[in-house]
């Protein structure tokens, strides 16, 4: 790659950057320019002041949702990590009928949409549901609230997000070199210590892309929070509709997509400075 | 979910919304691509609510009208307050007349941005320049089959997780809630305003840990009532009518229904200020106005209409000679605080 870029700038070539062009202008019309103006927004709706920045950090009702959004996140990649982990590692040692079949299972979940994966649950965990009928006939006779409960919808966001981890991890699978596993059994490393002083840190570059992957996807959450969750667990996108649809806040949204946004960057800069964003697309 | 019956967000957030304070014309100034001023003398444009709505207005009010005068009608969905005061300040207009809800009604008077109105076309029809045109209402629904000796009667009961135990739901939407909650604490229909905001709050305070569902579209509550997520709800009645068409278990009363009123408002400064005043005359006349409001399950404001609506879907309508005594009305213009400071504290109440 650096040698075809070095070799395109000895002979001045723009074809490139003409191909370049249009993306590039699509992003800024539709991407930067609304983004600035959001960005504007946030200082000057309803008036010139940092009041709706002042609101974020001194108002009850959005440092809880704050909170609750970080909490989230977190509780979704932990369990996504370790539902993936496993998951991954069972692909990457089965025979390739397997490892194809638990690959297409993952990708299909990934390819539908996750409005359709959302009313699935809804579906599935309602107090119709088959989930609930089955604790019913299994002789519970007060089955537990399901949906609409902090369970419901991390459980819909682990659903979603879970691909994004597995992939990761089983791309980094894939990549170890099998002669390593060898020689540390051939110096005497066994079961859990072989796993926790050679295989662990050899996949730790996919856990941590797979983890930031994760969380920063699950930050900007909306619709399954809305949808399977309660007000109580509202998280900070599903807020920010909330204050523009029903009280037309527009300064106030604007100013919490800007925190939101800055969150993720910071995020994404420490990651870039411990192993380089180039290696989150693999 | 779509929005396109009683009680779309514009229609039911009415004081809420800020942008009169400039908000949301930034915004809309990027979005909207509004028409290029139109003065042409035979054709008004009408913001709708679209869909059944839309269908509905077409076939009783918009087609009769130019079938009558030969003013072609041309629709702008969804119905947006925002535009509506965003087109007066550019003077660019997109439609010509639109229907408000009350809150929003005396907002839209007090800033200028609604056309006066002099004659009634019906006694009583006026209101902060606005036209009544249909109401809806805010009922109480219970599943027969989790209660089948008979569900709640009043917003009392509602609130009786003894008598009635099970989960409930009611609207994510404090202006038509808080009411409720002062019924539901023993404050009597002609005492509820001005509100008592502490008092509303502390007796919603005993009923949410058994709200499952805030819900905040009107699909969304025809949902959990059919597949019976919830056992009760506080319910706009034809969404509930909704439920009981898709064959659910379901009952309802029309006690302590709480009334909300549309209104056709003209946008301040259009060209077409005379049509769209002509075109409201006939939107409120008894004939079109029973088969719009038959058809899309409001209740007319013209008591002339009553005369076009047969016995039976007269059942349906909280306007209804019959319906009407047992029902209350919001009274926006007494509300007792400011809406937006109260939707404020309940959100922040519904999170904690």
């Amino acid at each position: 790659m650096g040698a075809t870029i070095s070799r395109l700038g000895e002979r001045p070539n723009l074809w490139p950057w003409l191909l370049l062009a249009p993306l590039t202008a699509y992003l800024a019309i539709f991407f930067l320019v609304p983004l600035a103006d959001v960005a504007v927004m946030s200082f000057t709706e309803p008036r010139l002041s940092l009041a709706n920045y002042q609101k974020i950090v001194t108002g009850t009702l959005y440092q809880r949702v704050f909170l609750n959004t970080f909490l989230t996140a977190g509780l979704v990649t932990l369990v996504c990590l370790c539902v993936g982990y496993p998951l991954a590692y069972l692909m990457n040692n089965s025979k390739p009928r397997t490892a194809m079949l638990i690959l297409l299972l993952v990708t299909m979940s990934f390819w539908t949409s996750f409005l359709v994966r959302t009313y699935a649950w809804m579906v599935l965990l309602g107090n119709n549901g088959p989930i609930v009928a089955l604790l019913s006939a299994l002789g519970l006779t007060n089955p537990p609230q399901l949906l609409f409960t902090r369970f419901s919808s991390t459980l819909a966001m682990v659903h979603i997000l879970a691909p994004y981890m597995i992939m990761n991890i089983y791309s980094v699978m894939r990549k170890i070199d099998p002669v390593l596993i060898r020689s540390a059994e051939s110096l005497g490393a066994r079961g859990f210590s072989l796993f926790r002083h050679v295989y662990l840190p050899l996949t730790a570059p996919g856990i941590a892309n797979g983890c930031v992957l994760v969380f920063v996807l699950c930050l900007g959450f909306y619709v399954t929070p809305v949808l399977l969750g309660s007000p109580r667990e509202q998280m900070i996108a599903g807020l920010i509709g909330h204050q523009i649809e029903e009280f037309l806040a527009f300064g106030m949204g604007s100013a919490m997509a800007m925190v939101l946004l800055a969150i993720t960057l910071a995020i994404l800069a420490v990651y870039h400075r411990r192993f380089g964003l180039d290696k989150l697309w693999g | 979910m779509t929005r396109s019956r009683p009680g779309s967000p514009t229609l039911l957030a009415p004081d809420r919304r800020t942008f009169l304070k400039a908000g949301g014309a930034a915004l809309a100034s990027t979005l909207a691509m509004p028409y290029i001023a139109r003065a042409q003398d035979n054709v008004l444009y009408v913001n709708t609510w679209g869909g059944p709505w839309e269908e509905a207005a077409k076939a009783h009010i918009f087609d009769p009208f130019t079938a009558e005068t030969g003013i072609e009608i041309r629709t702008v969905s969804p119905v947006s307050f925002a535009k509506l005061a965003q087109q007066v300040q550019t003077g660019t207009y997109e439609f010509d007349v639109t229907t408000l809800g009350a809150g929003e009604l005396i907002r839209a008077e007090q800033a200028g941005i609604i056309e006066e109105l002099a004659d009634a076309p019906y006694e009583g029809a006026l209101f902060h320049n606005g036209v009544g045109s249909h109401a809806f209402a805010t009922v109480i629904a219970h599943r027969t089959d989790k209660f089948p000796d008979g569900g709640p009667q009043n917003w009392a009961e509602f609130w009786d997780v003894e008598r009635f135990p099970g989960p409930r739901s009611l609207q994510r939407y404090p202006a038509r809630v808080l009411p409720l909650a002062l019924l539901a604490d023993g404050v009597a229909v002609e005492d509820l305003y001005p509100l008592d905001i502490d008092r509303a709050f502390a007796s919603l305070d005993k009923i949410k840990e058994h709200v499952l569902v805030w819900w905040t579209a009107g699909a969304q509550s025809t949902q959990i009532l059919r597949d019976g997520e919830i056992d009760l709800i506080g319910i706009w009645h034809g969404r509930y009518f909704e439920a009981e068409e898709a064959g659910a278990p379901v009952a309802m009363t029309w006690n302590q229904g709480e009334i909300e009123r549309a209104y056709w408002v003209v946008a301040k400064g259009t060209p077409n200020a005379e049509n769209a005043k002509k075109f409201i005359d006939f939107a409120v006349s008894a004939k079109p106005l029973a088969g719009f409001v038959t058809q899309a399950d409001y209740g007319p404001l013209n008591p002339a209409a009553n005369e076009f609506i047969s016995a039976e879907d007269a059942e349906r309508m909280p306007t209804s000679p019959k319906n009407y005594p047992h029902t209350f009305e919001q009274e926006i213009d007494n509300f007792g605080a400011d809406i937006e400071e109260v939707a404020q504290r309940f959100e922040e109440w519904l999170a904690s």
